[in-house]
């Protein structure tokens, strides 16, 4: 038995750490809670057996099936007693036991009882466990008396309904949506929460109905919302309608903007953040709108709750993210929390200084930061390492201190997270500041001297093979990477044998000397180290024509693969060993792009009529194998390349088509993967007329219908083109979908016999230049582009007019060109004013293209573009200039 | 003492951040605007979770509002882990802030017992401020001071009823804590 609670008043015991529930258990407990099935209850006994139930369910204790329903039933026994101590106690446990759909009819009818009481506090309370535990049909019932409780003359009893009513509008919206002038009328309570409560219900109800929502703020704004909870939801609906009004009204004053603004004058503390924050996101915030907000937010900045500098401190950092200068303002403020107890505020604060910081301003943050960052987790490292490679980036002269700060924290223990951010700012910093070079790659080396980490040794080796050869004295870094083939495990140390054998290409002088360390690595232990020192040797040696030019020798070594790696994994594991080499040239080139055609029809079921359906078609190997195996399209040649599926229909609509594009040197083939998404049709004789009098170089060749498309088995229809040879021939072609549908009873899946012609009117299909680009990557673009001749380097100018922003400018010229962004350069940063774009890939006719663009934009948002171009063959270089000026 | 929680383990904290990690993946934009619209359509926007805890780590009282079960571990032993390392030598009810992945936390020690809310979308760090001072007056009203882990758990059925009160399946429903000390004894509040 477990001991009885006793009531200890005198506050000695306090002191002895015994717990009233110590021992407890669940049996015994559940054995105490039969004096609920006493004839005379003692409601104080009863009352302190509940408060045991409750704590073993809050301890994670469970009930068993029968244990729950046991104790359920018990615990109704106690609507008997009149004692309102229990019974509130009662309305508690019943909640936590949430009896199941066929235990709660024992308790609806003392509920119900309860509901309609002349005591308000039954009332409320009887109106939150209903809710909490009926369902649909049984809240039909009560509705009436919920609607009644909604205005209730006690607010109590208001507040219960209407949060009952929150909690509901997830499981019955059709219902709770009927109440919708009591909660209006709610709404206009003088206590304060019933307010409260009524806004959030009546919101949740209108949400959709964005005039219904407007009518609702512009009412509220005028008026007296009061309490502070309720200002704060109303100050998130303002900012919501002023987002969704933002496309309509850009002329002129920002409706509400004014009731935003006289917020930062509420004498809540969390109504003014809530709409300093609201003002801080409205899109396109002016500075002169924006600076009442910062002014409130830097006060914020130096109060004693810890809570409310986070909230400013957060805020901000969001500014400075968009509005930088706007912020500067409040560094000195910023900067005095950099030593806050708080870690999430202090690491908020140093990150925001980071990006409002001048450039006199670093050295002096960089020293506080050095002290900060011995006290901090590595996930806030991580913040502060990603905020220092951007500083670097914008302040290029200060890129001394700024690598000395992330060497020296390299040096020090981190995780591997951490240690591969302050590796990428690094590697970020010597690629993008030529002056930074000599001296990063020292501080890598070092690094790599002692690293526990293989992923980043080898990396790092990488890197110092592609820019160590370039500096002033190579020689220097032979030794650490050398170092490398005596200290580390076989991965490291192959890696080091190839880094090697760069340095030994590229620098004459050194060549002796490298190959007398390679030879030392023919006898390796390991047998990958051993392979790529001899082959590496005998390139070097160039002795055994193995490699006939120094160019071949280049290409080995510093060029990239030109097929995705992932392309180049699954060739290799489809070839099987024979009398024939495995051909690289065979590897197709082009980046996998995500299956888009395969998202729709899905949940539905096959009805279980016809042949599974076959095998989802996308991927240039499974183009290529299809295409070849249909005899009017084998004579093509080979394929250059297959789009993306690009839609033909709006979703949901009865039948659903989509369109690859598949291009070769003389010929187009559209393919349309159809699917039938009505189960009650059958559709035969499926063909696509294509008009194609908008693309005069294109002649219809031959085509090829589906001879049937049952329900939910996608089938595919196609329409061969004759084209210039090697032209990049543009065009438009609409479509029509022919066919006869035959009824298909649904009971026996059978069709009948007779059908109807029909047909349905396609979306048009266009092709354009890009469909003549593969987006090949290539891994190190500035090599390749080096590689290229100068010659056939073509440059011009473009204005792109007005955008919304930098990136959209650079993802539609990338889109425009069909080609693949290199080195991460397709994202932009979000302020930024200028971006260079580096894409490559391979046009019709295998010719390889390299694209600079540089972007630029002026107060206006006006865009203007360089683009530079270089290409194996001048006119393909002019052909992408023809490109973007007609695009 | 064998049905308490033990305190949590390193690992359960490590996945928790590692699974942290992998989020960020995803634009912190996107995440933003995709969150916005899951919490508006799904309506789960609320205190995610009220715990409280005993001075070594060992929970209390604990109510989970919209979290998936195989989570509640995680929490548990996330917010666990966070009062042992901030929550030494703070003063009573000084309030602590934190965010995790997309979600607030906001925790305060009061007498032997810490005290955690988590939030997110419209339970920022700001709402959670106010909802744990009114839990905070109410259990210090109840326990008449401060309370040491033995005075909370003799008051344990009054702090039960008054945090049922206070936050309601993870919405905020009463603020006043004379209102709720009269709402758990079934009396209407005196203003009315």
């Amino acid at each position: 038995m477990a001991q009885p609670l006793v009531k200890k008043d005198d506050d000695l015991d306090d002191e002895l750490e015994f717990s009233p529930f110590m021992g407890i258990e669940k049996g015994a407990v559940l054995q105490e809670a039969r004096v609920f099935n006493d004839p005379q209850l003692d409601p104080r006994r009863c009352s302190q057996v509940i408060t045991k139930l409750l704590y073993l369910l809050n301890q994670g204790e469970s009930f068993t099936k029968v244990e729950a329903t046991e104790v359920f039933f018990s615990v109704t026994k106690l609507f008997q007693s009149k004692d309102t101590g229990l019974r509130r106690m009662v309305y508690l446990i019943i909640k936590e036991l949430s009896p199941g759909s066929d235990e709660v009819i024992i308790v609806t009818s003392s509920l119900m009882k309860d509901m309609n009481s002349k005591i308000d506090m039954y009332r409320a309370n009887a109106i939150r466990v209903l809710c909490r535990i009926i369902d649909g049909t049984l809240l039909t019932q009560i509705e009436r008396y919920l609607k009644q409780a909604i205005v209730d003359k006690n607010p109590v009893v208001s507040s219960a309904a209407l949060v009952s009513g929150l909690h509901m509008l997830k499981s019955n919206p059709e219902i709770v949506k009927r109440w919708s002038n009591e909660v209006q009328e709610a709404v206009q309570s003088r206590a304060a929460l019933v307010q409260f409560h009524a806004l959030a219900l009546l919101h949740q109800i209108r949400q959709n109905d964005r005039l219904a929502v407007s009518k609702l703020v512009g009412s509220l704004t005028k008026g007296a919302v009061r309490s502070p909870l309720a200002q704060c939801l109303l100050i998130r609906y303002t900012s919501q309608i002023i987002r969704d009004m933002g496309n309509h009204s850009q002329s002129g004053e920002r409706p509400f903007y004014d009731f935003l603004e006289s917020c930062l004058r509420h004498k809540a503390e969390m109504v003014i953040l809530e709409a300093a924050r609201a003002i801080t996101e409205l899109d396109g915030v002016s500075s002169r709108e924006l600076t009442p907000a910062i002014t409130v937010l830097q006060l914020f900045l130096s109060s004693p709750k810890p809570v409310l500098r986070f909230a400013a401190v957060r805020t901000l950092n969001k500014v400075a993210m968009t509005h930088p200068m706007a912020v500067t303002n409040c560094n000195i403020d910023m900067e005095s929390l950099i030593s806050d107890q708080n870690r999430s505020i202090a690491t908020l604060a140093i990150t925001t200084l980071l990006k409002t910081g001048n450039e006199s301003s670093v050295e002096r943050l960089m020293k506080q930061i050095t002290n900060f960052m011995s006290d901090i987790a590595d996930e806030f490292k991580i913040v502060v390492v990603e905020a220092i490679r951007s500083l670097c980036v914008k302040f290029p002269l200060k890129y001394r201190s700024l690598m000395n700060f992330l060497s020296n924290i390299l040096r020090e223990e981190g995780g591997f997270e951490y240690k591969r951010a302050i590796v990428d700012s690094i590697v970020t910093i010597i690629r993008d500041i030529p002056d930074a070079k000599e001296n990063g790659l020292l501080h890598l080396c070092e690094f790599i001297e002692d690293c526990e980490f293989t992923y980043l040794s080898t990396q790092i080796l990488h890197f110092l093979g592609i820019e160590g050869p370039n500096t002033s004295d190579p020689s220097k870094y032979i030794r650490y990477i050398y170092n490398r083939v005596h200290l580390e495990n076989a991965t490291v140390r192959a890696a080091a044998v190839c880094t090697l054998a760069k340095f030994g290409f590229m620098v004459e002088a050194l060549k002796p000397r490298i190959t007398v360390l390679l030879k030392r690595c023919i006898y390796d232990s390991d047998d990958e180290v051993r392979d790529r020192a001899t082959l590496f040797l005998s390139i070097l040696g160039n002795d055994d024509g193995l490699v006939e030019t120094d160019n071949d020798s280049r290409e080995f070594l510093f060029g990239s693969l030109e097929a995705p790696l992932v392309n180049m994994e699954t060739s290799l594991k489809n070839y099987e060993p024979s009398e024939e080499a495995f051909d690289v040239e065979s590897v197709p080139k082009e980046v996998k792009s995500q299956p888009l055609a395969e998202k729709k029809a899905k949940g539905k079921n096959p009805t279980g009529l016809g042949a599974p359906p076959p095998a989802p078609v996308s991927g240039f190997d499974a183009y290529e194998r299809l295409l070849s195996s249909i005899p009017e399209f084998a004579t093509f040649g080979k394929l250059f390349k297959s789009s993306s599926p690009v839609e033909l229909t709006e979703a949901e609509t009865e039948y659903s088509v989509n369109v690859v594009k598949h291009i070769f040197e003389s010929h187009v083939v559209f393919q349309y993967n159809c699917t039938n998404t009505v189960p009650e049709q059958l559709l035969e004789r499926v063909n696509v007329i294509v008009d194609a009098s908008e693309a005069e170089e294109f002649s219809e060749l031959s085509s090829k219908p589906l001879n049937s498309l049952p329900y939910d088995s996608p089938g595919q229809a196609f329409v061969a083109f004759e084209k210039p040879e090697g032209v990049p021939a543009v065009g438009k072609f609409s479509n029509t979908l022919t066919f006869v549908v035959k009824e298909v009873d649904p009971n026996t899946g059978e069709a009948e016999e007779d059908g109807v012609e029909d047909e349905y009117q396609l979306e048009d299909l266009e092709v354009v230049p890009a469909d003549y680009m593969v987006n090949v990557g290539v891994s190190n673009f500035r090599n390749a582009w080096e590689n290229m001749d100068p010659e056939n380097e073509l440059v011009d100018e473009y204005g792109l007019g007005p955008r919304e922003s930098l990136g959209e400018a650079v993802k539609a010229v990338t889109d425009v060109l069909g080609m693949q962004s290199c080195e991460g350069t397709e994202t932009v940063a979000s302020n930024a004013r200028s971006h260079t774009s580096l894409l490559s890939g391979l046009y019709i006719g295998n010719v390889k293209v390299l694209v600079k663009a540089q972007f630029g934009m002026d107060n206006r948002k006006e865009i203007a573009m360089k683009l530079a171009v270089r290409a194996d063959d001048q006119s393909v270089s002019e052909a992408i200039h023809a490109i973007v000026s007609g695009g | 003492m064998k049905l308490r929680k033990g305190p949590l383990s390193i690992f359960q904290a490590e996945e928790a951040r590692q699974r942290d990690d992998d989020d960020e993946e995803e634009s912190i934009i996107k995440k933003e605007s995709r969150r916005r619209k899951e919490g508006r359509k799904e309506g789960r926007i609320m205190i995610l979770a009220v715990l409280f805890a005993n001075s070594v780590g060992n929970v209390l009282i604990e109510r989970f509002n919209g979290v998936p079960a195989e989570e509640r571990l995680t929490w548990r032993s996330f917010l666990v882990k966070l009062g042992a390392e901030n929550l030494k030598g703070v003063k009573n009810e000084e309030l602590l802030v934190a965010c995790h992945k997309s979600v607030y936390i906001v925790y305060t020690m009061l007498g032997d017992v810490s005290i955690f809310l988590v939030g997110k979308d419209e339970y920022d760090e700001l709402a959670l401020a106010e909802a744990i001072f009114i839990i905070t007056g109410a259990v210090k009203d109840i326990c008449g001071k401060p309370p040491t882990e033995r005075v909370f758990l003799d008051k344990y059925g009054r702090i039960c009823l008054c945090l049922d009160e206070i936050v309601w399946n993870g919405l905020l429903e009463n603020t006043d804590k004379d209102r709720i000390k009269r709402l758990i004894r079934l009396k209407p509040p005196s203003e009315f």
